[in-house]
């Protein structure tokens, strides 16, 4: 049997269509299984039930004792907000300054520092444990601040350096043409030109560093505890207590979602360094 | 007002020469364009004027006073950028203002200048947009207005109208013209468009590799072209270059020859403009040629022929039509041929 | 431009930082890598160089941490396992990963609903992504179960995560759902820089879709892939956070990739000087993949 033409195109947008539809519900699925368990009773969990009723009282055990969840929470804030803080300074300008003018050894300093993201983070942690244990501060936000630097530095001054690239050279020429000082280029012309820039590849560092699990969980074990490592602590006599892990999941995942989906177009870009448009 | 003078100014990056020891000396409320092709080194000469760039070797003086070691801001020099270096974050106020502001101009001055520069260039209605907001033509004006808001000692322009469509710079080419004239600043003007460099400029510096190939008034460079790359370079479409040789007072190609008053040359070139060759029957004229194409252009027409190897483009009168395939005869004028050394590359006078 | 201090200045504090949390811990594991180094043993023992032995046996003994790493065979085990991982992960995440961002590059509502799906899973903690796995795997009640039950029953009463190959294959599993919708999206924005002239070109010139594909479209994402292919290498190498919270290197040692085996030593049996010799096996090829990673990114400059 011979298909005309046009049948065989339309049986192939189908075939198309419905590949997109598996992928799209293979992605969405874990994400679901977590938001649903998060909703069920203990009981709903064993039963496998696609219907149940959806019950908030996960949200209410975890936050109590003994897991105290807003501990963690607060933890990986204060340690994600301070470790971009830190690093996007820092990283505005060594990147203002590797965008703008020729330096001895630039690219052996550039590619170095964009280089040491590939460094495997369980290398990084072994001294710095030994470093930590001798100053007495393992468990500390301040420690776990200072090794996720190792882990922003790179991809933020890497993104930085992209944008202040596409700012045009011109329109800072023309304020010190205009009579601008270095330091009035930079605050007047340059920092409100580069701030959407560098405030998405905060946002891009935010992500990372509260994501973070293998330095956290070498590094933290009681007070500096975040987020991701927390959700060990769901453990009982009876087995692992699924429904609190989906309650503590949602409040790991959800706030990235949002952040990821604010800056969609950067996320893919600060990951490849740019090799990608 | 003031006068500026390039003193043997050179411009290196690494083993490349920008500008090779470039002297020039543009005098007080002249309009100096600096024309050439890209990478000839006439944007360059221009950023170290302004301060963006420093010279390798040599001085450069604004008035009487030497500026190699002053920042930019400190020259008192205004410049519009090819694509115009507006201030994205601010509104065409604030982009006219900012010179004022960085310079602490009076506060209360403020809004009366803006509104004066930004009068001057029709801008006054688009002051509360962002330059994203504006057309092509009106960021262009945007920039203008901020260097003529405050009065500067020099006036650099950098292809200001390369962005602009072809309407759009030939008004903007007129206002330039007026707006210099009436502000009477001493103004160089970087461009490629020899056509911009014919009409607004008092003197002509033609560039090439690194150096002044020429530098004189548009009528002198288009009448009296020093050498080939000058002759090559002005005239739309320029002039034909046909080499050849000289021997008792002929020129001799191998398709034609002409009696011209010049010594001997073994090898030297031919130059004569499109304009300058008139058409007449077959037979009658110094050679005779096969039309080749046939253009009508409005207020003239092109007629290109073959002549041996050449191509030799000619301009008709504006009622002139000829077939493609014609012969027709081409006459010449030797009071309108240049010839040229083909070696040295520099005129033959004699 | 003049600012011959400023640009120097600007550089410093971060080149500081990085040099500091980053090129410090890199040398000073090198350094532990000849140590005898037992974190609760003796808190600072002696350096392997400084055992008195004569000629060959004292640089033997200096290498001690290497020479031993030869003959360990959870380690040969584990440089197997990571071998399989970073294989079976790469290849089906890129794969996976080439044939959607095909699909989905034309464009239209429905495509680009799903693209901005692709964004979810790479912003999700991966540490999560092994719980939540770990949890769909649950052999009484997990969604494989429920899954299988429907569809395929006898293969509903696997144990996933008490199967050694099994395991292997949960664990790529949840890799490569962490990874291709990210490499999707870059695949995307390969595919969009292909000049669509060439391609239209190609057609009238009478190549069907597969010859334009393999003439025009593969050809101009070639230095992407490759990117894809580096980028995710580098990052299967370095797995760690789905191990730890999804198999925990089990069911024995079938899933224990080197990160896992380094952490092991160092911090469960604390022998730094030991984890920090086998970490060098795993800087060694990273060294190398960054460079190629690097020339592929400056390439394009």
């Amino acid at each position: 049997m011979i298909f005309s033409r046009r049948f065989t195109q339309q049986l192939l947008d189908l075939l198309q269509f419905l590949i997109i539809l598996v992928a799209a519900i293979v992605i969405l699925v874990p994400i679901y299984w977590i938001v649903s368990g998060a909703f069920k009773q203990q009981v709903d969990i064993f039963q496998l039930k696609l219907l149940f009723t959806p019950t908030l009282e996960n949200f209410k055990i975890i936050f109590q004792d003994p897991y105290h969840l807003e501990e963690k929470l607060l933890n990986s804030t204060l340690i994600a907000f301070f470790t971009v803080i830190i690093a996007i300074p820092l990283a505005t300008m060594a990147a203002y300054s590797f965008s703008r003018f020729r330096l001895k050894g630039e690219r052996i300093m550039f590619v170095t520092i964009l280089a040491t993201q590939f460094v495997p983070a369980v290398v990084i942690v072994l001294p710095f444990f030994i470093l930590f244990r001798d100053l007495g501060i393992l468990d500390t936000r301040l420690a776990l601040v200072l090794v996720n630097l190792s882990l922003i530095m790179p991809f933020a001054i890497w993104m930085i350096k992209g944008f202040m690239d596409s700012i045009p050279i011109e329109t800072e020429e023309a304020a010190m043409v205009d009579g601008s000082s270095r330091i009035q280029v930079i605050i007047n012309v340059v920092v409100p030109m580069a701030l959407p820039g560098v405030i998405t590849a905060a946002i891009f560092c935010f992500i990372l560093a509260w994501n973070e699990f293998l330095f956290a969980v070498i590094i933290t074990t009681n007070k500096a505890v975040t987020l991701p490592v927390g959700l060990s602590m769901f453990h009982a006599e009876e087995g692992v207590l699924w429904h609190l892990i989906s309650a503590a999941g949602i409040m790991i995942m959800m706030p990235m979602f949002v952040l990821a989906t604010l800056i969609q177009k950067h996320f893919v870009q600060g990951m490849t360094m740019g090799a990608v448009r | 007002m003031a006068s500026v003078t390039l003193n043997e100014i050179t411009k290196r990056w690494g083993d490349f020469t920008a500008v090779d020891q470039v002297s020039l000396e543009v005098r007080d409320q002249e309009f100096m364009v600096l024309l050439g092709p890209s990478g000839c080194g006439k944007t360059t000469t221009m950023r170290m004027v302004a301060g963006l760039e420093e010279p390798s070797e040599g001085e450069i003086f604004i008035g009487e006073k030497m500026v190699n070691d002053e920042l930019p801001k400190d020259r008192d020099v205004a410049m519009v950028f090819q694509n115009y270096g507006l201030y994205p974050h601010m509104s065409v106020y604030e982009n006219i203002r900012y010179p004022l502001k960085v310079r602490k101009v009076d506060k209360s001055l403020h809004a009366e200048q803006v509104r004066i520069a930004a009068e001057k260039v029709q801008l006054g209605h688009l002051l509360k947009r962002r330059p994203r907001e504006l057309s092509g033509g009106q960021r262009q004006r945007v920039a203008l207005a901020r260097a003529i808001v405050r009065t500067p000692t020099v006036f650099l322009m950098d292809e200001p109208l390369s962005n602009l469509d072809a309407k759009l710079r030939v008004n903007m080419r007129a206002e330039l013209k007026h707006l210099q004239h009436e502000l009477k600043i001493t103004t160089i003007y970087v461009t490629h468009d020899q056509i911009e460099a014919m009409t607004l400029a008092d003197r002509v510096a033609v560039m090439n590799e690194g150096v002044i190939s020429q530098l004189d008034t548009p009528e002198r460079i288009y009448n009296d072209p020093a050498n080939l790359f000058v002759a090559g370079v002005i005239g739309s479409p320029p002039m034909k270059l046909i080499p050849g040789k000289m021997r008792e007072g002929t020129f001799e190609h191998g398709e034609f020859s002409i009696k011209l008053t010049r010594g001997d040359h073994e090898q030297c070139v031919l130059g004569i403009r499109p304009e300058d060759m008139e058409i007449t029957r077959p037979g009658d004229g110094i050679f005779s040629a096969k039309v080749y194409s046939f253009e009508l252009t409005g207020e003239s027409t092109l007629i290109t022929v073959i002549l041996g190897d050449e191509r030799i483009i000619v301009r008709g009168p504006k009622d002139y039509r000829v077939e493609i395939d014609e012969q027709i005869g081409i006459l010449l004028n030797p009071e309108n041929c240049f010839l040229f050394d083909s070696e040295t590359r520099q005129r033959i006078r004699i | 431009m003049r600012d011959r201090h400023l640009k120097y200045l600007f550089v410093l504090p971060a080149l500081f930082v990085v040099t500091a949390t980053a090129i410090w811990p890199l040398s000073q594991s090198f350094y532990l890598s000849f140590r005898e180094w037992k974190l609760n043993r003796a808190r600072d023992s002696k350096p392997l160089w400084e055992y008195q032995y004569d000629g060959l046996e004292n640089i033997a003994y200096l290498f001690d941490n290497y020479l031993y790493a030869l003959e360990d065979d959870l380690l040969w085990n584990s440089i197997r396992v990571t071998s399989i991982f970073t294989v079976a992960s790469v290849l089906a995440s890129v794969g996976l990963a080439l044939g959607l961002a095909l699909l989905l590059a034309p464009g239209g509502k429905f495509r680009l609903t799903v693209r901005t799906l692709l964004i979810l899973p790479f912003a999700m903690s991966p540490a999560l992504i092994g719980v939540s796995w770990r949890f769909m795997f649950q052999p009484d009640f997990g969604l494989f179960k429920a899954f299988f039950d429907v569809l395929i029953p006898p293969l509903a009463d696997m144990d996933w995560l008490g199967d050694t190959t099994l395991a292997m294959v949960a664990l790529v599993g949840s890799d490569v759902w962490h990874w291709t919708p990210y490499l999707t999206l870059v695949l995307i924005g390969g595919l969009a820089t292909v000049p669509q002239d060439a391609r239209e070109a190609a057609m009238i010139d009478g190549a069907g879709s597969w010859r334009v594909f393999m003439d025009v479209t593969l050809p101009s994402i070639l230095p992407v892939l490759a990117v894809c292919l580096v980028l995710k290498t580098i990052f299967s190498l370095k797995m760690f956070d789905q191990v730890y919270m999804l198999t925990n290197g089990g069911p024995g040692n079938s899933t224990q990739t080197l990160a896992h085996y380094i952490y092991f030593n160092g911090f469960k049996y604390y022998n730094m000087g030991y984890a920090s010799a086998v970490s060098y096996l795993l800087v060694i090829p990273m060294f190398g993949l960054t460079w190629i990673y690097m020339k592929l990114v400056f390439l394009k400059k």
